[in-house]
Parts: C-alpha cells; structure tokens; sequence
C-alpha cells in the first residue's frame, strides 16, 4: 500500500472515530433538550451536502528530492582580529630527534635486553648446572653400584672362605677326635684283655663262683647235718649220762645194801665197785667207740 | 597549555600493582618496612616488588643480610592468598640462588613452610614443593628436611596431589632419600612409588623411578625393594618407550639386584633380553646403567652362560665415547669370562 493510500485510511478512521462519540452523545438522550425547546440537527454546512459516509477527499502529493549530500560546508574564514606576532627558528636551535633519541633508546633498549639477558643466562645457568650435576649423580650411581657390588662379592667369598675354613676345622677336630677314640680303644683293649683272666681268676679263688648245688649242700646240707649229728651225739651222750646215772644210783644203792651187810661183802663190794665202775665207763667206753665207728660209716 | 604530563596516558612501565622502590640502598629497607605494616594493599604491591628484586643475586643478599626472612616467615600464615602466594613466590626464587638457600637454611624457613603442605590454594603450594626441591639439592638442605621430618608427610602427599606438584615432591624426595631413608620406608615409600611406577605421565615414571633408585642405595632399602616385589614391574618398565624412563629403571635394578634375593628375582623375572637391548643401542643413555646390571646378573651361573652369548655386545659397547661405558664394559667382560 502506498504512504498515500495509507494517509488516507488514517485520516479516515481519525474522521470516523472524532464523529462517534458525538454522534453517541445524541442517540443516548443524556442531552435532553430545554423546555419548549427542541433538539433539530440542522445542516449548518454553507452548501447543503449530502451526508454520507464518504468524505469529499481531495488528493494532495507533495515529494521531497532524492536525498541529497549536506554539501560541504562553506569556508569560514573568521576575520582576522588580534595583532601579528612572529617568532623565527634559527638552524640549530631545534634539537635533531635522531640525534636525541640515540642516548633515550639506548638505555632504553639496552635496559631491556640486559634484562631478558639475565633472564636467560639464569635459566641457562640453571639447566646446565641441573645437566652437570644429573651428569655426576649417573656416574656417582654407577660407581656407587659398582662398589656395592665388589663388595657385596668380597662379603659372599669371605663368608664362602669362612664357612668352609669352618668346615675344614671341624673335620680336622673330628679327625683327631676318631683318631684319639681308636688310639683310647685300642689301648683300652689291650689293657682289658689281661684284665679279665686275672680278675676271673682272682674272684675264682677268692671263691665267687660256686657250683650252686656244692654251695647248696654246703650252706644247707651239711650244718643240718651236722646239726642233726650233734643231736644224735647228744642223745647217745643223754643216754650215757643216763646210764652213768643208772649205774651210780644202782650202785650207790648196792653201796648202801652193801654197807649194811658182811664186811667181807665190803671189801668185795667196793673192789667190784670199782671195778663195775671201771667197768662201766669202760663199757661205755667201748660202747661208745663201737657207736663212733657206726655213726662215721 | 603547558604541563609536565605529555600525554594523558600513563608511561607503560609503571606497574599499579607494584609499590614503588626508593633509590638505591634505601630499596630494599623501604619494603621491609612496607612488608610489616599493617594495610594489605601496601604488603601485596611490597611483595609484589620484592618478586622482581629477588631475581637479582646481590639483591638476595642484601635482603637476607637485612632480615627480610623472619618477616616473610610471619607472613606466611597470612590469611590473604595473594600474599602467601607471593611470599612463597619470593622464597622460591630466593631458593634458586646459593646465598638464598643458605639464608633459608639457616634462619629455619622449612619448618614455616611445612605448615603449607596442605594450603588450598594450588600455587602456594606448588611454590612451597619447589622450594623444597630447590633446598634439597644442597646436603645441608636436604638434611634440614629431614630434620623438620617432613618425609612422611610429603610420602603422604604423593598420594593426593596433583601431577606437577608430585613431581616436584619425587624430586625432593630423591635428592633427601640419597642421605637416609629409614624414615620413607617407615612411611611405606616404596609402595606408594610402586603404583607410581604405572602412572600414564612419563616424566613421573621416570622421577619415581630416581627415586626408588636413592632407596635402593641403602641397605634396608634394597631389603624392602626385594620384599615388595618391585622388580617385576621394574622389568617391565624397561621396554617403556619414552627414553628417560629406562635409564632410571636399569639404574633402580642396578642397586636392587645387588642382593642375592634380588638377583634370584630379577633373573626369574627374565630381566635379561630387555637389558641387552638397551645396551645394544648405541645412543642411549641407559647403557652406562644396563651394562652394570648385566655384570651383576652374570655373576650368578645362569646369567653368565646367557650372557656368554651376546658377550660381542659388550666388545661393541668398548668403542663408545664415554669412557665410563668403557670401564663398565671392561668389568663386564672380565666378570663373564670368569671361571670358578
């Protein structure tokens, strides 16, 4: 839609929106007329017209110029005021700026280098001393290892050497241990084999070993029988004694049967007496030595 | 209009951050007074200053002649991170020079620092592990490390930091696990090492590896390397294909195997043919290494009729411009063609 079609529905709508309210205002009888008056609508326009809704329009246009540039403005020379001074640089008095500058940027480049110089020298410093000394720990290491090495080889063939110098000293002591043991056993040996004869003999004679049964009758056999012999000759001397008292008592008792009676009997008595007394212990006697003879059978 | 400023812009070089320095001598007094005073704008632009000072060596000196330690020591507790951050920066640095570390030696800043080790902020902390590196590097150092008794810590630490700032700690720890190591293993070093040791980064494989090299080293060392069956894994690394991850691992089974246990292991563990590879190589650094283990391998019976084999390897390895290579190949040859 073009801007003057645009214009037109605008300007329109503004018309039919001013006419509304007042158009509303009549319809709605807030305005009731005075008395005796009466509310006409008249046409006041100059030229009667017909109402309508359609508006007489007339169509105007109007158009700017393509846009133009704002052209340059116009020199503006201010008139000149004030009084005229001039002042005169003579050669020399200006400074040259090379010339000047060379000191200003010397230092100031100078500054600069020095500083990234020592900033590099210590970085570099720095890493050829850590190069140095990584250089020295490797070959300190090494060495190091190698030491610990040598010795641990010295410390196994010390100990190899030890142990077995152990080895060799126990054998030897056992060597002469077996060797003494022998010499002891075979010394000992020798030494015995007189020993047992001689000791046999010597507890032979000193009557250790008996013949159990010999012994036997010995401890046993023969006290009871001497015993029992001594018995029996005790009995036969009980019995003797048993006659010698028989044989005293008769005769005292022919004694006094005798003592009483013929002396001639008296003598004869007494000489028999004596001689039944001599008798008798000779009866005895001889009783007695034909007993012994039995008995030692 | 004539004024004394040119231009509206600044001159380029004026850093806002940094305080300003006096003239001469009177610089670095000035900051030690900046660096006590209460404000923390005035302590971080001092700081800040002192970072671009201490670069310079006379400077250190200067500074630890006048005391600037025991003020940075109070400010390392700081609550500010920006401040620990630089102070740790300037001790750092200061770290790089010997004057410097003899300084911190001496005035006992590796106890202050210890309280850092479990700082939130990473840089602090990543400072405070490279001072550590730094001072360890020295004996006296390394000594003074250990005396704070700070290897089971920093062992501890292995385990949970990030990657830089473990391999930082393995450098410090190998250079203070050179001088005594009872206190590491006590720790349970080498276990946490041994997971290392198949870590995907090569150069902590490798600073594991050194590490494991300075235990091995000492005695008990070597006992716990055995027990720990180490050498299995350590075979394995041989044939790594980044070049300084065997060199550290031959040189570990150099002083591993000198241990009749070890020896047994490493031979089941059929360290042989990697180990003649490495040695064949004519450029590689790891020969020097490989070469020392191969002599040890060749005093038991097995290893020598193996290596009675390849023994013109050895002949090659006499050509080469280190002349430490050549004595090493000397004493292999001669420990292979020896008859009991």
């Amino acid at each position: 839609p073009s801007t003057h079609e645009v214009k037109r529905q605008r300007r329109a709508q503004k018309q039919v929106l001013a006419r509304k309210p007042l158009e509303e205002q009549i319809r709605s009888e807030a305005l009731k007329p005075v008395e005796g008056r009466e509310h006409v609508s008249v046409q006041t326009e100059l030229y009667l017209e017909e109402i309508s809704d359609r508006i007489i329009e007339v169509d105007g246009e109007c158009q700017t110029d393509e846009f133009l540039d704002r052209p340059p403005t116009p020199l503006f020379i201010p008139a000149k005021t004030g009084r005229d001074v001039a002042t005169q640089i003579e050669e020399g008095e200006l400074f040259d700026f090379d010339i000047e500058v060379k000191p200003m940027l010397e230092v100031l480049v100078g500054k600069t280098v020095e500083q990234a110089l020592l900033e590099v020298m210590e970085e570099e410093e720095l890493a050829q001393l850590w190069s140095h000394q990584r250089a020295f720990t490797e070959l300190r290491n090494a060495e190091f290892a190698e030491l610990q090495r040598l010795e641990e080889q010295d410390r196994r063939i010390r100990e190899e050497k030890e142990r077995r110098r152990l080895e060799h000293l126990e054998k030897l002591r056992k060597q002469k241990e077996t060797a003494e043991k022998i010499a002891a056993r075979a010394f000992a040996q020798r030494y015995l084999a007189d020993l047992i004869p001689s000791v046999f003999n010597n507890l032979h004679d000193s009557g250790f070993f008996y013949d159990p049964i010999e012994r036997d009758i010995e401890t046993e056999f023969l006290p009871w029988l001497m015993s029992e012999v001594e018995e029996t000759l005790q009995k036969k001397v009980l019995g003797r004694t048993m006659l010698d008292s028989l044989i005293r008592t008769v005769v005292e008792k022919r004694l006094d049967e005798f003592s009483h009676p013929p002396p001639s009997d008296q003598t004869e008595a007494p000489a028999e007496e004596p001689r039944a007394t001599d008798a008798a212990p000779q009866v005895s006697g001889e009783a007695d030595a034909a007993d012994q003879p039995v008995t030692e059978e | 209009m004539a004024q004394p400023r040119i231009s509206a812009y600044l001159p380029p070089d004026i850093d806002p951050t940094k305080a300003p320095l006096a003239f001469g001598r009177r610089a670095l007094p000035k900051l030690n007074e900046e660096l006590q005073s209460p404000e923390l704008l005035t302590q971080q632009r001092a700081l800040m200053a002192l970072c671009d000072l201490v670069h310079d060596p006379e400077k250190v000196y200067q500074a630890i002649a006048l005391g600037f330690l025991d003020s940075l020591k109070t400010l390392l507790v700081h609550q500010d991170q920006t401040v620990r951050q630089k102070t740790t920066e300037v001790l750092s640095i200061m770290a790089l020079h010997s004057i410097g570390r003899q300084g911190l030696i001496r005035s006992g800043v590796i106890s202050a620092l210890a309280g850092l080790l479990d700082d939130p902020v990473d840089i602090c902390r990543k400072n405070t592990h490279q001072t550590f590196d730094l001072l360890a590097k020295l004996p006296e150092g390394a000594g003074g490390v250990l005396q704070a008794g700070l290897i089971p810590p920093l062992v501890l630490k292995l385990k949970t930091e990030l990657d830089e700032i473990q391999e930082l700690i393995l450098d410090s720890l190998s250079n203070c696990l050179r001088v005594e190591v009872s206190e590491a293993l006590a720790a349970g070093a080498v276990s946490v090492l041994k997971e290392k040791l198949s870590h995907p980064s090569t150069a902590i494989r490798s600073k594991a590896a050194w590490v494991l090299l300075e235990i091995s080293s000492h005695a008990e060392g070597k006992i716990v390397v055995c027990k720990e069956e180490v050498i299995p894994e350590l075979v394995s690394l041989l044939e790594d294909t980044q070049p300084e991850v065997p060199v550290n691992t031959a040189g570990v089974l150099m002083f591993a195997i000198i241990t009749p246990q070890g020896r047994s292991s490493a031979m089941g563990a059929e360290a042989v043919p990697p180990l003649l590879q490495l040695v064949a190589e004519e450029t590689s650094k790891a020969r020097l290494n490989a070469i020392k283990t191969l002599t040890l391998l060749a005093e038991l019976p097995e290893g020598r009729r193996t290596l009675l084999d390849h023994r013109d390897t050895f002949v090659r390895c006499l050509d080469d411009p280190s002349e430490a290579v050549q004595r090493a190949a000397d004493i292999a040859i001669a420990v292979i063609d020896w008859k009991p």
